[in-house]
């Protein structure tokens, strides 16, 4: 996690960002209690409702370790904050869009060359790469831009995500790069009703958490 | 699988009903549909009323996927063995017609929706009784064990169908589908299958490819559909061995065929298409280690199968449901002159990849369908699927047994693994299969 700057996050006496995108590594041992966490059993996270198992491959067979979570719903991605809230005894949560915005500017601190800190359509080849490759921004933090698209919390219940992903040409990544839940995003899902958890059609959409204290 | 915009499909746009009418009552081909009392669309009405039979997720999402497939689709009644399926399905229906997005496809599509108390069917004769509450076509969506029997009954009965994979899980089911099929022919009824890559557009257009030569001689390929494990549910009080078993239904063979026939059978159709074939014989193994538990029933959790195809061109197949473990859900093909993924990449001296509009095919599936009906020359895929299903059996029984299985035996299996007679009672679990120690029949 990436100290973030007084201010950044209100009301809080300290703040951090995921320095990197929230891995599958760290989300199966939420989503499919897969792995060791280390942490004393907690029944509160444990009564926190799992995802459905998945018909099919939510990661594309693009290979878990290191690899961004993907796939997942705004639904999912707030069930995970709060199991490693439970686990953890600190808060975790998404982070606003504000939040999300002054941490990929980083005080508006030049980018660097676009093919040095993101994947993008020019250079990803059409899927996502373990987090962290890409040159960190100048708070340290990787990825913010491409890669995944990064679910953010809003005050409507539906949720945004932000930065830009992989199947994105550079031109259209950045920090005002936002999109909202489509349709198309689960136009596959062949069940009624659609997965609560899964985006059948949205392997661009991951996220990352902030801690408050 | 990409996102693309789902636009209701108008079925016969350059032919209007009246014209349909005109044209087609001159034919010889209308007067065999008329014959066999497929008259409902020249009868002044070019509705398709379709019932549903089995209110799972699928039937649900089946049933909203035919509403979507083109004007004047309309489903009218549903059938469930359970009463609180086919209330979770209508309720969910009920919803999702009201979905803003889709009514922008659809502005109707709250009036496709004519389910009545009277025409929801529960029991296991539920499907007789939708059959007879006038619907002109059937969606058939339950466990798979009771699909050569629906389908049986819905061919008999002179309705279209549309059936999920996989459509058998046993060499009799498998004959007994092939000859409903043939019935279904001559009937002049239409039966399109859930093997919906069929009706996808990255794949229809790369196979057309490979039938053309793309990549030469094909010479052999891989087919997978590696991933974690699926859903169950808890045993409930007082609930009876047969509850539970369809409930349950992906644990037992007699319901579902085991995962190699539920879930791979997609990939294993993708050979067949792609060789233009099926399997002369093969070998498998395969066995369960991770899900051994009794709520698990009796399946297995992994199998790894060689198939051999006419010319001696040789597929493997993988497929696991095993939590934990990297998936891999994909087919790929080395031919002569190149190699493909079958879904839209072609490398070699003909190298392509596919770029174009790639509909849903969950909904293009019924939109091609209801096309051929309107259009008097009705799809007609079960023989297809049937063969694509027994490919997978014939895996199962290699696996369970450790024997070579050719498929005239697999076809003309006498193992029977559905029940004779459904009631609410006992039914034990039948053992774990054992190579070299399970039969061949």
């Amino acid at each position: 996690m990436i100290p973030l700057p007084a201010g950044v996050v209100r009301q809080a006496k300290a703040a951090w960002i995921g320095k990197c995108e929230v891995t599958w590594n760290e989300y199966d041992l939420y989503a499919a209690g897969i792995g060791k966490t280390g942490a004393v059993a907690n029944p509160k996270a444990d009564a926190v409702s799992k995802p459905s198992h998945p018909y099919g491959a939510p990661d594309r067979g693009w290979g878990k370790d290191g690899m961004p979570a993907i796939s997942i719903t705004y639904q999912a991605a707030r069930r995970y904050c709060e199991w490693l809230s439970h686990k953890t005894g600190r808060v975790y949560r998404l982070p606003t869009e504000a939040e999300w915005e002054a941490a990929c500017r980083a005080n508006d601190s030049e980018p660097g060359d676009i093919d040095a800190v993101a994947w993008h359509a020019g250079n990803a080849g059409g899927r996502t790469h373990p987090v962290g490759q890409k040159q960190a921004n100048a708070w340290g933090i990787h990825d913010m831009l491409g890669n995944v698209w990064e679910w953010c919390l809003t005050k409507d219940a539906k949720g945004a995500v932000r930065g830009g992903s992989y199947r994105d040409a550079a031109s259209a990544i950045g920090f005002r790069a936002r999109a909202v839940y489509s349709p198309d995003w689960q136009s596959t899902d062949p069940q009624i009703p659609k997965s609560k958890w899964w985006l059948s059609d949205a392997p661009f959409v991951g996220f990352r958490v902030v801690h408050v204290e | 699988m990409e996102g693309q915009d789902r636009k209701e499909q108008d079925s016969a746009p350059s032919l209007s009903r009246r014209d349909f009418v005109a044209t087609s009552a001159a034919s010889a081909a209308a007067a065999a549909l008329f014959a066999t009392g497929n008259y409902a669309y020249a009868q002044g009405s070019d509705r398709i009323r379709v019932g549903v039979i089995g209110c799972g997720g699928r039937g649900t999402g089946a049933a909203m996927n035919a509403m979507l497939s083109a004007r004047g689709v309309e489903i009218v009644a549903l059938g469930d063995l359970f009463k609180d399926r086919l209330d979770g399905c209508l309720n969910h229906l009920r919803d999702t017609v009201k979905n803003a997005d889709l009514l922008k496809q659809a502005p109707d599509l709250a009036s496709r929706l004519k389910v009545t108390p009277e025409r929801c069917f529960t029991g296991f004769d539920n499907y007789q009784k939708v059959l007879a509450a006038g619907v002109d076509m059937v969606i058939l969506a339950t466990p798979p064990g009771f699909r050569p029997i629906h389908l049986k009954a819905a061919v008999e009965a002179g309705k279209h169908v549309f059936m999920e994979k996989p459509v058998a899980v046993d060499g009799p089911g498998i004959r007994s589908v092939l000859a409903s099929a043939e019935l279904a022919a001559q009937k002049k009824l239409g039966i399109v299958a859930g093997t919906q890559r069929r009706h996808q557009n990255n794949y229809r257009e790369t196979i057309k490819r490979l039938h053309g030569g793309a990549i030469g001689k094909i010479l052999g390929g891989q087919v997978f559909w590696n991933q974690g494990g699926l859903w169950k549910h808890d045993r409930r009080p007082g609930e009876s061995d047969m509850e539970y078993q369809i409930r349950n239904w992906l644990y037992y063979t007699w319901l579902s065929g085991d995962h190699i026939v539920e879930q791979h059978v997609h990939n294993l159709d993708v050979a067949n298409w792609v060789l233009q074939a099926h399997p002369v014989q093969c070998v498998g193994m395969g066995g369960r280690q991770t899900r051994t538990g009794p709520e698990y029933g009796h399946i297995f959790d992994h199998f790894a199968v060689d198939y051999e195809y006419p010319n001696g061109v040789r597929v493997l197949s993988m497929c696991r449901q095993q939590d934990g473990t990297d998936s891999n859900v994909s087919e790929r093909f080395v031919g002569s002159n190149g190699d493909t993924n079958a879904a839209g990449y072609i490398g070699g001296a003909n190298a392509w990849n596919f770029s174009g509009p790639n509909p849903d095919p969950y909904t293009q599936e019924h939109s091609d369908l209801i096309a051929s009906i309107r259009a008097g020359n009705p799809l007609n895929e079960g023989r297809q699927v049937a063969e694509s299903t027994l490919t997978a059996i014939m895996g199962r029984m290699s696996a369970y047994t450790g024997k070579v299985v050719r498929w005239e035996q697999a076809l003309n299996s006498q193992e029977s693994l559905v029940p004779t007679t459904f009631q609410f009672g006992p039914l034990p679990t039948p053992p774990v299969a054992m190579p070299g120690k399970t039969e061949l029949r």
